[in-house]
């Protein structure tokens, strides 16, 4: 694994995306940062421009005057990159999944790569998916495999 | 209680020409519907005479052939008057009070983008929430718009 | 820019200082706000259609998630309304109850306010500090309802939980803590440089003006209007829970910050009286399904300021027809006021000086995807340009 790899895997920048959500979960996130769970010690950091960052984490579902938005920002992240979607909305949509004006869960519109259930997911269970994520990669990456 | 229904009472008698009908159902609540006649007139009383000087929000209500318009006041941030007004579904507008209170504009550009009421005067009337591409003439809050129609329309793109 | 005439800066709908997707369109001169139009929208999910067409009780579970930071007010707010066309009252314990809840959101969501407002000045550490302090809180409501958010704690009825001794116990422990913590706030707020050149004389909005603009919440009580809909329109326990409606003079973002660590300290004070006080009895009341027809009108004070929801039932098991205003969309107008005149600079706290929760305001019909003209990154670059 090369310097840049490590780095990525080692200190992921997230950027952070609300879709249509409550908050909750956008609350939450932030809590991760603060120091009763203090993801910053994973080298975890939120940053607020996609060309810096590894990890887009979505939050909410996906309402149709977002969607656009969503996928720019997801344009504008550089290689490699990966999706997280953080609670039962940004999943599936639900409970507003047969709203009208939403569209679903994170994946009706972007390829999601570790999905954290909860309404909202904890702080611990937010750290806990983003860290499975980059330790599958990792895994991946070991194995031989080009992604 | 009492308060209120005295209250409920002076303004039965102050505007009886307009007043369709009063009730308080329990304290610091008074529902009244009145004739869109005379409504410019009611509020600036309202307003001025009775001290409903704070507008909570504006609700519009389909009612099948017409669509209510109800304007929600406090006073002193206790009493809360609820004024309803019927407009003919077919035309319904009404004179706009945000001459009176500013704070009425958000509103009332709410309730014309969800029931298609129009406020005459209100300069601004652009959609708050809805995008400028949404059809002009679907009003997502009349009855005759069922859910799966709006998703259709939605999410025709 | 600057050139004599105004340009238009967007601001949104992704942007570091809001932590929800909204739109701003400054137009400025120089350095100087000289208008203002917010268009909101993104949020939007088609509530309040949704609500008409499931029954009352699921209703609840889709008007907690209206907001996820007042989520108890939003329930609160739903459930008295529902239980006045019903003609029944929750029981006094779980009114006492309802109550507390509704103070330790205050708690939770002022102090992290607090901590929004001293990151969008750069002070950092205070942020930090209040919501580690703030787990304290959060720690509470998980071990009184189960969730950190979303308590689920209102039924239409009354209270689905009962408080247990074991609880109680640790509640007054908690804000003997958090007290303490609120209180050094209070005294930093008011004492930091750093904190005082940001806020004070910014964002400011005259008593006339807030009135004329039917401001509500901390925005109003800071420019030195005392309403509170707990003492003006009492609901739940708050009628017969001694306690002081916080006001200051300031009217600017100071202000409003020292207004909410006030608030927190009397939200303490009423968490305390309530737990001497609860009543014995029952926590709910049975409730048929259908609600005979009828029209409420249900306000609460949400940690935001006025919270106003109307209902017309049909006889059904489904509203007729349910109207929620949160106090953001009040406060629009009152911040559109302030930041008229302002500088670009003092956007970012201006803006989160009303408390914005964006989620409650939009709550309506929600189509079709905005035509992307404001992007964000040119305000990123003026953030950056403009930060101090």
């Amino acid at each position: 694994m090369n310097v840049f790899d490590w780095a990525r895997a080692k200190s992921p920048w997230l950027l952070h995306f609300n879709t249509g959500g409550c908050n909750g979960c956008d609350i939450e996130l932030v809590a991760a940062l603060t120091p009763k769970f203090d993801v910053e010690r994973f080298g975890i950091r939120l940053q607020g421009s996609p060309r810096h960052a590894d990890i887009l984490a979505v939050t909410g579902p996906v309402t149709l005057q977002i969607k656009d938005r969503l996928v720019r920002v997801y344009e504008q992240m550089p290689e490699p990159k990966k999706v997280i979607a953080i609670g039962t909305c940004a999943l599936s949509g639900s409970p507003f999944k047969d709203c009208y004006s939403v569209l679903g869960g994170i994946d009706t519109v972007l390829p999601v790569d570790a999905y954290v259930p909860g309404c909202p997911p904890k702080p611990e269970a937010i750290i806990d998916g983003i860290a499975g994520m980059i330790q599958r990669k990792r895994k991946r990456e070991l194995h031989g495999s080009d992604k | 209680m009492g308060q209120t229904s005295e209250v409920a009472n002076e303004l039965r008698v102050a505007l009886k020409d307009s007043m369709i009908e009063v009730k308080a159902p329990r304290e610091r609540r008074i529902f009244m519907r009145i004739k869109k006649a005379s409504f410019q007139e009611t509020v600036k009383r309202l307003i001025n005479d009775f001290g409903f000087k704070h507008l909570s929000t504006i609700t519009g209500v389909d009612l099948g052939d017409q669509i209510e318009v109800i304007y929600h006041f406090a006073r002193d941030g206790a009493i809360e008057l609820s004024v309803g007004v019927a407009l003919p579904k077919n035309m319904p507008s009404i004179p706009t009070v945000s001459g009176l209170i500013p704070a009425a504009s958000v509103y009332e550009r709410e309730v014309h983008e969800f029931l298609g009421v129009s406020f005459e005067g209100n300069p601004n009337l652009s959609p708050l929430v809805l995008p400028e591409e949404w059809p002009k003439d679907v009003y997502p809050l009349r009855k005759e718009r069922t859910f799966e129609e709006l998703r259709q329309i939605g999410t025709k793109k | 820019m600057g050139y004599g005439s105004t340009i238009k800066v967007p601001f949104g709908p992704q942007h570091p200082a809001l932590k929800e997707p909204e739109n701003f369109l400054f137009e400025v001169d120089g350095d100087i706000v000289v208008n203002v139009t917010p268009r909101i929208g993104y949020v939007h999910r088609g509530i309040e259609k949704a609500l008409e067409l499931r029954s009352y009780i699921q209703d609840l579970y889709l008007a907690e998630r209206i907001c996820g930071i007042c989520s108890h007010a939003h329930t609160t707010c739903y459930t008295q309304g529902i239980e006045e066309l019903l003609g029944v009252e929750a029981p006094p314990r779980a009114k006492y109850i309802r109550t507390m809840i509704a103070e330790l959101e205050r708690l939770h969501s002022h102090s992290l306010w607090v901590g929004v407002a001293a990151h969008e000045v750069g002070f950092d550490t205070l942020f930090m500090y209040t919501w580690r302090d703030r787990e304290v809180v959060m720690e509470l409501l998980e071990a009184i309802s189960g969730n950190r958010v979303h308590y689920a704690m209102n039924t239409i009825g009354g209270v689905r939980r009962d408080i247990s001794a074991e609880e109680t116990a640790k509640i007054r422990s908690s804000l003997d803590f958090f007290e303490k913590r609120v209180q050094k706030y209070l005294d930093v707020i008011r004492t930091e440089e750093t904190f005082l050149k940001r806020t004070a004389g910014v964002g400011v909005l005259k008593k006339q003006d807030a009135l004329d603009l039917c401001t509500v919440g901390p925005t109003l009580r800071a420019s030195g209007v005392k309403n509170d809909v707990r003492a003006d329109d009492p609901y739940a326990a708050y009628g017969e829970i001694p306690f002081k409606v916080i006001v200051d003079d300031e009217c600017d973002v100071l202000g409003r910050t020292v207004v909410r660590c006030k608030e927190m300290l009397e939200s303490i004070n009423i968490v305390r009286y309530a737990l001497d006080k609860m009543p014995e009895g029952s926590t709910r009341v049975r409730v048929p399904m259908a609600v005979p027809p009828g029209e409420a009108v249900s306000r609460v004070e949400a940690p935001r300021g006025e919270l106003i929801h109307y209902v017309k039932s049909n006889g059904t098991t489904k509203p007729e027809r349910y109207k929620v205003r949160s106090p953001t969309l009040a406060n629009i107008p009152a911040l559109c006021k302030t930041l008229v005149g302002a500088h670009l600079a003092d956007i970012p706290i201006i803006l989160a000086g009303i408390d914005p929760c964006f989620s409650c305001m939009d709550r309506m019909v929600f189509v079709d995807v905005a035509k992307d003209r404001n992007w964000v990154w040119t305000m990123q670059q003026l953030k950056r340009n403009t930060s101090r």
